[in-house]
């Protein structure tokens, strides 16, 4: 930063990229780990120490996984459930975003609504899935707005932050330009809330899975939920902890694609080279 | 953008111009004519008000007492004609240079075939070329503030307000960006409010030094320094006559109460 030296311009390549990875010890020691616990897992499964009517091991999960699979039964359930999560998540970060915008823009509407928002943050929403499905029925609706309820906090605080953080050395950049409100908004406001958007798209999707099967449990039950529910009932514990395998999946592949946004938004953001 | 002015009219004047922020006198009875192409340094210690006085110059805030008048009309908020330079530069980190440096003419609504050609112009203007598509955390902070120079420079205004533009940056950097802004301004002259707490920065630079007393801020002297355009920075620097107002100010700066004796280079003007 000191000298005026022209700094370079260049970008790490993806090559490099992979190459620092593989050099680094972290990959190593997480496979071992793996290794060693699922190993460890297994092993207790095949000697016989497990009791497959309280619990499970990986292979047998992994067979019963296939054949849920195979017999369609995983798949109409997934079809189920993520009908729920997806139409959850799409009222949620609409609105999520607009009330977070709102709040954190005009101090009038922040007063009108902090208290309702603020409560609702610390309630546990679980709690609030009984009078939720005495309005709005145990169906399709009901099981939406519990998923709604989950994911939209997160949304609404983050953006919330977001606008309220905005630098205000920049925003005195935008007034002595002369900008617009409205160019102001382009310019400064929507990049700055992106980081905390994306923070908080993180958090809801990872609330929206937990929102999609206590609905599913508490509810009408139906989709995943259902699916392991009455596995485990029938004490078939292999096939129980299947559809739990597919929620970790769903729920690490949700947290990479926000990952993969977060670069994609924040290219300006120099990784310091140390 | 006219230049109705017949040469005697100031470009910017401020008549008995006050603040106060809350119960605190910031800025007492302060009158300035910035003349046409004239630079004014503005020097004082810190908390003098020197800052204050140039957002309420620029229209960010208002004064309470007074008036600022930017060819004889009444400021009264941010006009195109005048841009600043900010001390911390003011960059959007997340727009690339070319973007950063053509911000006001997007704002001003020119065409985009107006604005690239502008932005070319005062990106080479500023020795930027070829770091176009760069991010500004990607480039120190002398280049950073080419960049802020070069946006300011770009919404082509009649008066340029900078807020200790050097201030965060090396010696080095500094005494480079200090040239340069005198060659660029040579090249395209305007009206310039420079704000500095450096006794040589307000010397070398300034065609008129104004020096502030703190608490609350008000004009305690000013002087021409008489360099002249084209000015060489080596040769004035070594110069008896800058010597002799360095101390001069050194002394003022020193004893905020006691007036230096006046000293004879600057008297035989």
């Amino acid at each position: 930063m000191a000298t005026d030296a022209p700094a370079a311009a260049g970008v790490t390549t993806d090559e490099k990229a992979l190459w620092e990875r593989i050099k680094e010890p972290a990959i190593y020691v997480r496979l071992i780990s793996l290794a060693v616990v699922i190993g460890g897992w297994e092993l207790m499964g095949q000697t016989g120490n497990i009791d497959p009517v309280t619990f499970s091991y990986p292979s047998a999960i992994s067979v019963a996984f296939w054949d849920l699979i195979a017999s369609g039964k995983m798949v109409s359930a997934a079809y189920e459930s993520s009908q729920i999560l997806v139409a959850g998540l799409l009222i949620a970060i609409p609105l999520g975003i607009v009330l977070g915008i709102l709040m954190g823009r005009f101090q009038t509407f922040e007063y009108a609504v902090d208290t309702y928002v603020f409560a609702l943050y610390a309630t546990p929403v679980v709690a609030l899935a009984f009078p939720i499905a005495m309005v709005l029925g145990v169906d399709f609706v009901g099981k939406t707005t519990i998923v709604v309820f989950f994911a939209i906090m997160p949304i609404i605080v983050n953006v919330y932050h977001g606008v309220r953080n905005v630098d205000l050395s920049l925003l005195e950049v935008t007034r002595s330009f002369c900008s617009t409100e409205s160019q102001r908004w382009r310019d400064l406001i929507f990049p700055s809330v992106v980081p905390y958007l994306v923070a908080g798209l993180g958090l809801a999707c990872g609330r929206a899975l937990v929102g999609m099967v206590v609905a599913e449990f508490l509810m009408s039950i139906s989709g995943l939920g259902a699916l392991s529910q009455d596995y485990i009932a029938d004490l078939e514990l292999d096939k129980g902890l299947a559809p739990v395998v597919l929620l970790m999946i769903v729920g690490i592949a949700l947290t990479k694609v926000v990952n993969i946004c977060e670069t994609k938004f924040s290219s300006w953001r120099v990784r310091q080279e140390s | 953008m006219s230049s109705s002015d017949n040469g005697t009219n100031p470009t910017l004047r401020l008549q008995g111009v006050g603040k106060w922020f809350g119960s605190l006198q910031v800025l007492d009875g302060i009158d300035i004519d910035v003349k046409t192409q004239e630079i004014l340094t503005v020097l004082g210690p810190s908390g003098c008000g020197k800052t204050t006085l140039l957002r309420i110059v620029n229209g960010l805030i208002f004064c309470e007492r007074g008036k600022v008048s930017f060819k004889g009309e009444v400021v009264d908020g941010p006009r195109p004609e005048m841009a600043m330079v900010f001390q911390n530069f003011g960059l959007f980190p997340w727009k690339r240079l070319d973007q950063n440096i053509g911000y006001a003419l997007r704002i001003q609504g020119k065409a985009q075939s107006e604005i690239d050609r502008l932005v070319s112009h005062y990106t080479e203007l500023v020795g930027l070329g070829g770091f176009e598509a760069n991010y500004p955390a990607q480039l120190s902070g002398g280049m950073q503030q080419r960049a802020g120079l070069a946006r300011a420079l770009a919404a082509q205004p009649d008066v340029l307000l900078m807020d200790e533009p050097f201030g965060a940056l090396d010696a080095l950097t500094r005494e480079t960006l200090q040239e340069e802004l005198l060659r660029i301004n040579e090249a395209e002259p305007k009206a310039m409010i420079f704000i500095t707490h450096s006794i040589d920065e307000a010397l070398l630079l300034g065609d008129r030094v104004l020096v502030m007393t703190p608490r609350p801020g008000r004009i305690r002297f000013q002087f021409e320094t008489g360099f002249g355009r084209g000015r060489d920075l080596e040769e004035i620097r070594g110069g008896k006559r800058f010597q002799a107002m360095r101390h001069y100010l050194w002394e003022a700066m020193r004893n905020p109460e006691v007036e230096p004796e006046p000293i004879p280079e600057l008297a035989s003007e």
